[in-house]
């Protein structure tokens, strides 16, 4: 008689602008190992495909072995989790549409799953965060951009063709800032990191007192948020109208949905009550009467980094296993 | 003893005006159908009883009380979570009405409530152009402007019940006042009081002469009829209600990603004065990759049959109950 075994490994991969991050995490979410290398800007996604099958390899070589890894999961931006494809990223070195899944796959000898950031660490908050026992939710990440996945009956739900969820995209604005994508006046050109730095020059220019954002040569929101806290009457300005066009999206998305909660995360969400508290009023000043304060605004308890490997690894445990071998 | 299995149950729709209530089979066949008029009763607890009287008085002439399953009953403003109707905008009944609760008490059988969106949807997924789609919206245009979406083959009610009120998402912020307190709402755009609200707002902009100005008592049928004679201002109004409509179905999808939206009700048969415009605004809004991937499509169910349909698809769903067992 031959034994079964079972695998308790999987390896998660964190692809982001800048960095891509891997790790070996075990069935309970225990980070085991991780290593890190830059994403580049090599348009070739058959080189990056190479080099990070050769990561993986050496990094589970030195932890437990190939064969104690199940599968494999990746979060990466503007990814497809129905088709495992990267699909026309905006901020990616790759274009067009990228099998990144098969790819890799057929490199490793591997099960993979990809999904977005905001699939991934929907996942990863149902699994071991604050969304754990929800049934129904929305994650948001606001960051770069400005993204979401619903969660439906403990389920994530991916729409007809895996889109569902793009919040940034829908009009805060008729005719409004011209977004990446195309179309103008999306929520994500007045509530991302441009969105803020946008905002803050027009509140500069609008408004005559000084303030230490004039000062700043290279602007951040996080600095922003800084100066919110030093009482800078401009800074927090610019928060609360970021924090007010937010909860008019979050309203009409709630109208729609319904969800218990929204789970904030992403850089965008550190800035706290500066962000939230104008969101939860202007949130509660247009969302239909009878869900009025019933929705609960909830930060993630995670480091960015982490809920991105978190959740690809949920991601990886979702795919039926795989071997090139059996 | 043979247990008997009934093959019978009961639809009923609750419209603002009308109510109309059917005995349907298995297969969605109306056998018997009557109607009465809702706002005869300013009182919920005399409406529930005349209601009762009536169907036991449909069922008692068409093969009895013991053929009937159960009620299933489409009614706006309801949340099938709770069963009750909840602060409805425009019924003349206020707070929390426990409808499911009272119905059944009454007659003895189970009642299932469901808004009249979501049963919309039902009928035209059990019957209708819904029928085999997996993930869909279905949007109500009438008095009031209300949505249903579905995922995966199945009604997405929300936590609450109240999923799907597209209607009470704000368009222009600080917008008109609407019924439900907020401003902006869609429904204060799209929905008939919206419509001849903006025919009213273009007649005053400017002196152009209107057929519309001849016309005592504007209703989004008249201005429709106007459109068709070739009147500018009319053919504008409808134009510019079909750009909000654009919009804000463009922010909808791009939410849901469904493949097909449905729409339904009497304004979704102001054709194309009301959909070219529609369509423009939603293509030009919507998530670029969903780009010319979603169908629009006019319902061409009877508004009537579709909800009673519906109802009784609904009624089918809940446990069967009886005092007498």
């Amino acid at each position: 008689m031959t034994h079964e075994s079972i695998k308790t490994r999987v390896v998660a991969v964190d692809i982001q602008i800048d960095t891509t991050t891997l790790a070996v995490i075990d069935v309970r979410g225990n980070i085991l190992q991780t290593e890190q290398f830059a994403t580049g800007t090599d348009p070739n996604i058959g080189d990056f495909s190479s080099i990070l099958s050769e990561r993986v390899m050496t990094l589970v070589e030195g932890n437990g072995g190939y064969e104690s890894i199940r599968s494999l999961g990746i979060c990466c931006p503007s990814s497809n989790f129905m088709t495992g494809c990267i699909e026309n990223a905006p901020n990616l070195p790759w274009k067009g549409v990228v099998p990144l899944a098969a790819m890799i796959r057929d490199r490793l000898g591997l099960a993979v799953a990809l999904g977005n950031n905001a699939h991934a660490r929907g996942l990863g908050e149902l699994a071991f965060g604050v969304a754990h026992g929800m049934k129904n939710f929305v994650l948001l990440t606001l960051g770069g951009g400005v993204g979401s996945s619903i969660f439906i009956d403990g389920q994530f739900y991916s729409g007809t063709d895996g889109f569902a969820g793009e919040i940034g995209h829908s009009c805060a604005k008729h005719n409004g800032r011209q977004c990446g994508c195309g179309n103008k006046g999306c929520l994500e050109m007045y509530c991302s990191k441009k969105g803020i730095l946008l905002t803050a020059q027009e509140v500069m220019e609008e408004r005559t007192e000084p303030s230490k954002m004039r000062l700043t040569e290279a602007l951040t929101p996080e600095l922003i948020v800084t100066f919110c806290e030093m009482g800078d009457e401009l800074a927090i300005e610019t928060m609360y109208r970021t924090g007010e066009m937010l909860g008019i999206g979050l309203a009409n998305y709630a109208t729609i949905i319904n969800p218990e909660a929204f789970i904030f995360t992403g850089s965008v969400s550190h800035a706290g009550d500066w962000l939230l508290d104008p969101a939860w009023d202007s949130f509660n000043a247009h969302v239909f009467h009878n869900i009025k304060s019933k929705v609960k605004f909830l930060p993630s308890q995670f480091e960015e980094r982490e809920a991105n490997l978190l959740g690809a690894s949920v991601l990886a445990w979702n795919v039926k296993e795989y071997s090139l071998f059996k | 003893m043979e247990e008997e299995v009934k093959s019978k149950v009961i639809g009923v729709d609750i419209s603002i005006e009308r109510t109309t209530f059917a005995i349907v089979d298995i297969r969605g066949h109306i056998l018997a159908e009557d109607s009465f008029v809702t706002s005869d009763y300013l009182d919920a607890n005399e409406y529930v009883t005349a209601l009762s009287e009536k169907l036991y008085m449909l069922m008692e002439a068409n093969g009895g009380y013991e053929k009937i399953r159960s009620i299933g009953i489409s009614a706006p403003s309801v949340s099938s979570v709770t069963g009750s109707i909840t602060n409805a905008a425009n019924l003349q009944w206020k707070g929390e009405i426990p409808l499911a609760a009272l119905v059944r008490d009454r007659m003895g059988m189970a009642v299932a409530v469901g808004n009249d969106a979501h049963v919309s949807a039902l009928g035209e997924y059990a019957y209708g152009s819904a029928h085999g789609l997996k993930d869909f919206m279905i949007v109500s245009l009438g008095v009031g402007v209300g949505s249903c979406f579905f995922t995966q083959g199945r009604e997405h009610t929300g936590t609450d019940g109240f999923a799907g009120e597209f209607g009470h998402c704000c368009v222009v912020d600080d917008g008109r006042e609407c019924g439900c307190g907020n401003k902006g709402c869609i429904e204060s755009y799209v929905g008939a009081n919206g419509i001849v609200r903006t025919a009213k707002d273009l007649m005053l902009e400017s002196d152009e002469p209107s057929l519309m100005r001849d016309i005592e008592k504007l209703t989004p049928k008249v201005i429709f009829e106007c459109c068709e004679k070739g009147d500018a201002m009319a053919i504008e109004t409808y134009r510019r209600t079909g750009k909000v409509l654009g919009l804000g179905l463009a922010n909808y999808a791009s939410l849901i990603n469904p493949q097909a939206i449905i729409l339904t009700g009497g304004i979704s048969h102001a054709g194309k004065f009301l959909m070219e415009p529609c369509r423009e605004a939603f293509e030009k809004h919507v998530f670029p990759n969903m780009r010319g991937k979603v169908k629009i499509v006019i319902s061409r169910m009877d508004n009537r049959e579709r909800d009673v349909l519906g109802a009784a698809t609904l009624a089918w769903e809940v446990p069967e109950y009886s005092l007498f067992k």
